[in-house]
């Protein structure tokens, strides 16, 4: 018989602590529930297809942006008020359609670390994102990912630890046995009601022939039909069991479309409490190589109510949680004839939370002239994304195994972007 | 609802199941056995018997005959008789008969020619034949005069079809190839309203070059609607040049990201080259000069070219020499001399691309894994680039590639190291049950289990390797799909399990024999195959001690209605359980 991941990991803690030795043992363990109990809940948006950064948070007065950029531009006038920017006579401003994330920089919750990104100097989609992910910016066949890391370490017991809120887990969570991945309703996270009578007797025999061997199939099986016991015993029933449907906070205003859809899932498994540590969203739709215009105004909007709705949603929850947007890269200075930006370098990343120096950008400015740009043509890499990663990985996550995390990365220095203790660096 | 008279008659035939002895007493008979050497089915027309249909260990421990492995890999999975034809013509002819399609495929024409799919203009819901896959390039580019649903619509009867062909083709290694080759060349049909009015024209050029020569086939990629619109080559010209397909056709279509050692070399006259002077992978200048080399490639769409003048408005491949950049450019290695003639520069990049050992390596390596394992051996992939480039001008340049990988011994061996996407889960559970199969409402629901078809949204196409496919969100979309498939509300499939089995078979073990080898096709663990047998010989009140393995189930012909019922569902959670179970995903 397989053991459960649960029984797994029980039998492992036991194991070494009879290895350590009593003392050596309670003590981590005493260190480790402590951790634990401070951990946040982290939420990683990424918004794929390489984010126009500098016309989401844009820098409207320099001169070789105004120059670059005829149409896909924000100008003085339209753009929206950014207070604290890292270098005032850039002019940054939020695009006009940003309202939402403006609100929580207002108040404080949302920071803003631009120029940031990948130092490998792919513009590869699909390269960027290997190497981001997998948190090896030297490597994109790294066989994890950088959460996978980071939960493997956190050695998680809650019942979904990770969860990837989407038919499929990113990179990001590569291998990870923790993690879930769901694209449909919480509540319709079952096997179908087919045949009735036999619902309950068929999923049972289910279980038991993916215990009948142990190849990977057999082993994501099981954790699938696991996984789905566990929510459905945890979802909220009205008097004949039928399950109540997810009602958010009466003040957060959720969108139509994907990125609200997700974020509300992800509310929902919050709130239902089974141990979530870490929870992934895939928000598309940003490699505008033409007619940018038409496009972007929307997306920049759904971000922005869709993050400003979730922090609502969640307000009884802000001490406990970072959510983080990011990107492969960002995009060319200069637009294309196409109305379009093509592929660029520096990108930007954001963080929200109630342990985080909102309201201020972070990190430094390198400037738009010629000589400042990347090969060029596009914004440098002034902050690399593993500063702010690793920063939340100590501060918030109490797991300072940055040569885990983040091999290779040995010149970490805080950007302040979070509060929280300084553990060791392992 | 019934054409099951448009299905091969060898779906009927009548069939003696093995009886039982005990269940251990049979996994040591059958222990002794290798699978190979296990007669499935004998011949036609006498008793049939299957064997083995347990064996020892787990799921993952044991092998397939090969017959089954072909049948998984080469086809979407075995339909009644399949297996036993196999074995029958031997599976070298098998492999030439499948290798060689012909036009000749009267029941998935029959099933397209009847289909009918449901399209909303104005509130008003049509059911129309699929029109389009007929339709001439002007025919389909006309199609955009008429509403954003109407002109679009193609796409949806691309769908339609692809799913009608996998279920009832004759040539399932051409829809399997086909497929592959809309993965490796993907275009997502949403991205423009032109791509999914032309998609039938794409679909056609998949399935022409399928088997062909790789050159041939780039060019026709690079030269059609869906790719000049999907990667944006359609509006490139000089100053700067679009590089979005230059880059796929170096990365995806050509010598993979595995070749592109940008990282290493800023400068192409630092990057190494092989034993006949050509660079051993690509950087991003190849690139940049790449997408100058293509600037001008483009439709006439009636857009404005300048001066005045416009294209004509015809959707036709099409050169703009005023937006060529026609200066000096250097790729891979090669110096392109200024002011050539029209197209020569990007037809060299596509020479250059096609003829490059990387790419050799690159396709033969996604080929292997398609067909064999998601890790493919070395010497197999070794094998098929020598294969590849042994016949680099030769027509047949890719059935050639595909025949080495197919009569491979790594092709044999190689069972269980691959599970089957949600597609293949489904159209397979399809096949197997002998559905009456006729699309319907199935459209976009089949999204869920995160097989996007024609709408994979980058241009890599769907990963083909399990880590992905094992996710919980898509292990979850395919089974509740699979359980929705035959559900009447769908109007996809019929599916008659009771019909399908002989008159003899009455016992529930002869039941779960029945649909083991019809499902399966091979053994199954003691253990599981208990499982099933005890769920299917359970008497209908919990209470009741289960019935001996060797009755009819309770219910089986009974005379009141509702035990009749619940036996039917008892036997329709069988197959559910079969097909759902790990030995129905491995390939």
């Amino acid at each position: 018989m397989k053991l459960t991941r649960r029984e797994f990991m029980v039998g492992c803690s036991a194991a070494i602590a009879a290895m350590a030795g009593g003392r050596i043992g309670n003590l981590v363990f005493a260190q480790d529930s402590a951790a634990a109990a401070q951990r946040d809940i982290l939420v990683v948006v990424f918004l794929r297809g390489g984010c126009d950064s500098l016309n989401l948070i844009a820098p409207t007065s320099d001169v070789n942006y105004v120059a670059a950029r005829s149409s896909l531009r924000v100008t003085e006038t339209e753009g929206l008020d950014l207070k604290n920017p890292v270098q005032a006579t850039a002019g940054f401003k939020f695009h006009p359609a940003a309202g939402g994330l403006k609100e929580l920089y207002d108040g404080n919750a949302l920071a803003i670390i631009h120029a940031c990104g990948l130092t490998n100097g792919t513009r590869s989609h699909f390269d960027a994102m290997d190497y981001i992910e997998r948190g090896t910016p030297d490597n994109k066949n790294t066989p994890t990912g950088w959460i996978t890391r980071m939960l493997t370490r956190m050695a998680p017991e809650g019942l979904i630890p990770a969860f990837a809120s989407g038919s499929s887990v990113p990179d990001s969570l590569l291998n990870s046995t923790y993690a879930i991945a769901v694209g449909q309703n919480v509540q319709d996270f079952a096997l179908r009601n087919s045949p009735s009578r036999y619902a309950e007797r068929q999923t049972q025999i289910l279980k038991q022939l993916y215990q009948q061997g142990d190849l990977p199939l057999h082993q994501s099986g099981l954790a699938t039909l696991e996984a789905i016991e566990t929510v459905q015993n945890k979802l909220p029933r009205d008097s004949e069991g039928k399950v109540i449907d997810y009602e958010p906070e009466p003040d957060a205003e959720y969108t139509e479309g994907g990125l609200s859809d997700a974020l509300r899932r992800i509310a929902q498994i919050i709130k239902l409490d089974i141990g979530l540590q870490v929870a992934t969203v895939d928000f598309g739709g940003w490699d505008t190589h033409d007619s940018q215009d038409r496009v972007f105004p929307d997306r920049v909007e759904e971000l922005s109510r869709s993050l400003n709705a979730f922090y609502d949603d969640l307000a009884a929850h802000h001490g406990r949680l970072t959510v983080v947007v990011m990107s492969e890269f960002g995009r060319r200075l200069k637009e294309n004839r196409n109305g379009g930006t093509d592929h660029g370098h520096g990108g930007l990343l954001m963080v929200l939370g109630g342990n985080v120096q909102g309201g201020r950008m972070h990190g430094t400015w390198p400037g738009l002239a010629n000589e400042q740009l990347d090969r060029g043509v596009d914004l440098t890499v002034a902050t690399d994304f593993r500063t702010v990663l690793s920063e939340i990985a100590i501060r918030r996550m109490a797991t300072p195994y940055l040569s885990e995390i983040f091999p290779g990365f040995n010149n970490y220095q805080p950007l302040e972007v979070v509060t929280g203790t300084d553990l060791p660096i392992e | 609802m019934t054409r099951k008279n448009a299905v091969p008659a060898s779906g009927i035939r009548r069939r003696a199941l093995l009886q039982g002895t005990g269940a251990a007493a049979l996994t040591a008979a059958v222990a002794a056995l290798r699978p190979s050497e296990t007669p499935l089915a004998a011949q036609e027309g006498t008793t049939q018997v299957y064997l083995p249909l347990i064996h020892a260990g787990g799921t993952g421990t044991s092998s397939a005959p090969v017959e089954v492995v072909a049948l998984n890999r080469m086809a979407y999975g075995p339909r009644s008789g399949d297996i036993a034809r196999v074995r029958e013509m031997g599976f070298p002819a098998y492999v030439e008969e499948q290798l060689n399609p012909t036009g000749d495929d009267p029941v998935a024409d029959q099933r397209i020619a009847d289909a009918r799919l449901k399209l909303k203009i104005d509130d008003v819901t049509y059911e129309r034949p699929l029109s389009s896959l007929t339709m001439s390039a002007a025919e389909l580019w006309a199609l955009k005069e008429l509403s954003y649903g109407e002109s679009t619509h193609p796409a949806n009867e691309v769908r339609a079809a692809t799913w009608i062909r996998a279920v009832y083709s004759r040539w399932q290694l051409r829809e399997v190839l086909v497929e592959f080759w809309h993965n490796h060349f993907n275009v997502n049909a949403n991205a423009y309203r032109e791509v999914a009015m032309t998609f039938p024209l794409y679909d056609r050029i998949m399935r022409r070059h399928c088997l062909g020569n790789f050159r041939a086939f780039l060019k026709a990629v690079a030269q059609s609607v869906a790719m000049l619109y999907y990667l944006n080559n359609l509006v490139s010209r000089d100053g700067p040049a679009n590089e979005n397909y230059a880059r796929e056709l170096f990365e995806l279509h050509g010598l993979g990201a595995e070749h592109y050692i940008n990282d290493l070399y800023d400068n192409f006259n630092d990057v190494p080259r092989d034993d006949q002077d050509r660079p051993v992978g690509y950087i991003d200048w190849d690139v940049y000069e790449a997408a100058r080399a293509f600037t001008g490639w483009t439709i006439a769409n009636g857009r404005s070219i300048g001066n005045g003048a416009d294209l004509p408005d015809t959707g036709e491949f099409t050169y703009v020499d005023s937006w060529h950049d026609n200066a000096l450019k250097i790729v891979l290695g090669e110096f392109f001399s200024p002011n050539q003639p029209p197209l020569a520069d990007g037809r060299r990049v596509l020479d250059l691309v096609a003829a490059h050992p990387g790419t050799a390596r690159h396709v033969c390596y996604k080929l292997c894994r398609r067909l064999v394992a998601d890790n493919p051996p070395e010497a197999l992939v070794n094998a098929a680039v020598q294969t590849w480039l042994a016949n680099l001008d030769a027509d047949n340049q890719i059935q050639q590639t595909v025949q080495t990988i197919l009569l491979s011994d790594a092709f044999r061996t190689t069972w269980g190291r691959k599970v089957k996407r949600p597609f293949e889960v489904a159209v397979a559970f399809l096949r197997a049950t002998n559905a009456d199969f006729t699309y319907g409402n199935l459209g976009w629901s089949f999204n869920s289990t995160g097989y996007q078809h024609f709408s994979w949204p980058t241009p890599t196409g769907h990963p083909d390797t399990m880590e992905y496919w094992l996710s919980t969100g898509t292990l979850l979309g395919t089974w509740r799909f699979i359980q929705t498939l035959p559900e009447s509300w769908l109007e996809a499939a019929a599916i008659d399990l009771e019909g399908e089995m002989p008159a003899e078979v009455r016992t529930s073990r002869q039941m779960v024999n029945f649909w083991i080898a019809r499902l399966l096709g091979r053994s199954m663990a003691a253990n599981s195959y208990t499982l099933l047998l005890d769920h299917m010989r359970a008497a209908i009140d919990a209470d009741d001690p289960p019935l001996s393995p060797d009755e009819p189930p309770d219910g089986f012909g009974d005379e009141a209605e509702w035990r009749q019922n619940a036996y039917r569902d008892r036997l329709k959670s069988l197959v559910f359980l079969i097909c759902l179970s790990p030995d129905f995903m491995l390939r």
